[in-house]
């Protein structure tokens, strides 16, 4: 296996990873909430940069906001509203075995799955236009998406989004009275 | 020489981006400093008072007078507080509001500026991560008061971050573009403060809440809250969430100077002098407010923004987008 070459976006690519996967480990080691909702806030902005990488900076940025920004402060709002006392280490049962048991296997399952792609290949997989008409940047092109090809869907999706909003408030208000 | 993401990985490029990160610091400090000393001495010609004027001819150095005995201060954890947050709070409030600064096109030849795609959303997008270090900051002191002023911020700032994101929608339709450099450009005829004017209003309105300027400055209400989040630091942690703030309105100033005021665009003086005035008097109009406004009351803060500001907004949406096809 031939070193990769140490581009900028190589070390980036790095430098991401590990924050991504330290912090989804840290998350998963913790024994407070409010540190798990803090790590998970680094997932979250891991995950943007390798989107970034991706030339989708719109992709990225929008994760940022939404996830890195309003989730994290809302499960931190819900953490800091609540008590929580002291968290005592879960002793080992049925329920821990399966859960092992399961993350072991999408492990091997994931493991399969990207060796028997032949990623060398992945160009002619997902084909790209060569000169699109909204250049370069990604703005246009998930506008240009989201208007032209896939303006039903994105019209449902938003209705639906907007039911449950909507439920969401008269079910919250249901209780005051 | 600019374009560093895609090069290999030389030493030479690696001091081309220290340099230009401590340059962009060193400038960033020295207005921050001074914006300091001119809050002081505006609000005490407002109130007929001399403000400060014993360090340095003037009280010129005063800031770094202040600065200094911050930074020497002893850093003191609560006893009862959650050491790890609360040592780390102030870093994640003043991280963004340092990197914010990375789309601010300070001169007509972009110098340390990244002409990103989505300039707008990045600088919105990171302005709200420095939410989590307040209220980090503010539940780990194991303080009444610091988690009612945290609780408050993180409401005050996410509420008005909506209507500032519509507002800037306005400009962004009229530019056709959410790069900072290309919606400068685009107002080489016509400033959009013209036919923005509503949007502008509301992005003023906004950007004071987002700030935590006096109109809205409920989450450090001194006459209730002592400190707000800030009660329990001292020393330089404090220094570092005074530091945020004060380097979020140059941002915000940097923005506004961008997006409605035609940015480096101006006759006889270069690009980074204008650029510079133009920021300076949004800086100026959030001192000039704080010497003249009261403080709003806070049940009415959340009606303002949700019920008043969002309207109106997404109104100056519809009008633009209208507007612009009319003329095309």
């Amino acid at each position: 296996m031939a070193f990769p070459q140490l581009t900028g976006q190589m070390i980036a690519f790095m430098l991401i990873s590990l924050v991504v996967i330290g912090s989804a480990v840290a998350m998963l080691f913790t024994r407070r909430v409010i540190y798990m909702a803090l790590m998970i806030g680094g997932v979250f902005i891991g995950v943007a940069g390798i989107y970034v990488l991706l030339n989708a900076d719109f992709i990225g940025m929008a994760q940022v906001l939404i996830y890195a920004g309003a989730i994290t402060i809302l499960m931190l709002f819900a953490i800091m509203l609540t008590h929580h006392g002291h968290q005592e280490q879960t002793p080992v049962n049925g329920h821990t075995i399966f859960s092992v048991v399961a993350a072991g296997g999408l492990l091997g399952l994931l493991y399969w799955g990207f060796n028997t792609v032949d990623w060398a290949k992945w160009q002619s997989m997902s084909p790209k236009t060569d000169a699109p008409e909204w250049g370069t940047s990604s703005v246009k092109a998930v506008a240009n998406s989201i208007y032209t090809q896939y303006t039903i869907p994105f019209e449902l999706v938003s209705v639906i989004l907007i039911v449950a909003l909507v439920g969401a408030v008269i079910l919250a208000r249901k209780e005051e009275n | 020489m600019f374009e560093w993401l895609n090069q290999p990985f030389t030493p030479m490029t690696v001091l081309g981006m220290v340099i230009g990160g401590v340059i962009v610091l060193s400038v960033i400090l020295l207005v921050v400093a001074y914006s300091i000393y001119a809050q002081r001495k505006i609000l005490a010609a407002m109130h007929l008072r001399i403000g400060p004027n014993r360090v340095g001819p003037f009280g010129l150095f005063q800031s770094f007078a202040d600065i200094l005995k911050l930074l020497l201060k002893e850093d003191i954890v609560p006893a009862k507080a959650d050491k790890a947050m609360f040592l780390i709070g102030p870093m994640i409030t003043y991280v963004p509001s340092f990197m914010v600064l990375a789309v601010i096109p300070y001169t007509a030849t972009h110098l340390f500026t990244a002409e990103l795609n989505v300039g707008v959303l990045y600088y919105i997008a990171l302005s709200s991560i420095s939410v989590i270090g307040v209220v980090l900051g503010a539940w780990a002191s194991n303080n009444k008061y610091s988690i009612i002023g945290g609780l408050r911020s993180a409401a005050q700032l996410i509420s008005y971050e909506i209507p500032l994101a519509l507002s800037i929608l306005g400009v962004i339709l009229m530019a056709g573009s959410m790069n900072i450099v290309e919606i400068v450009e685009a107002q080489k005829n016509m400033w959009f403060i013209v036919p923005q004017i509503i949007g502008f209003s509301v992005f003023i309105i906004a950007a004071m809440a987002e700030l935590s300027r006096v109109p809205f400055d409920l989450p450090e209400a001194e006459s209730e809250l002592v400190a707000g989040y800030s009660t329990e630091y001292s020393g330089f942690r404090f220094a570092f969430y005074m530091l945020a703030e004060y380097v979020y309105i140059t941002a915000m100033g940097g923005l506004a100077a961008a997006l409605y005021l035609g940015g480096w665009e101006g006759p006889l003086l270069p690009g980074w002098a204008w650029y510079g005035i133009k920021a300076g008097l949004f800086i100026f109009l959030t001192f000039w407010l704080q010497g003249t406004f009261p403080r709003i009351r806070n049940t009415l803060l959340m009606t303002f923004s949700w019920k008043v500001l969002i309207p109106i907004s997404i109104l100056n949406i519809i009008l633009t987008a209208i507007i612009k096809i009319a003329v095309a």
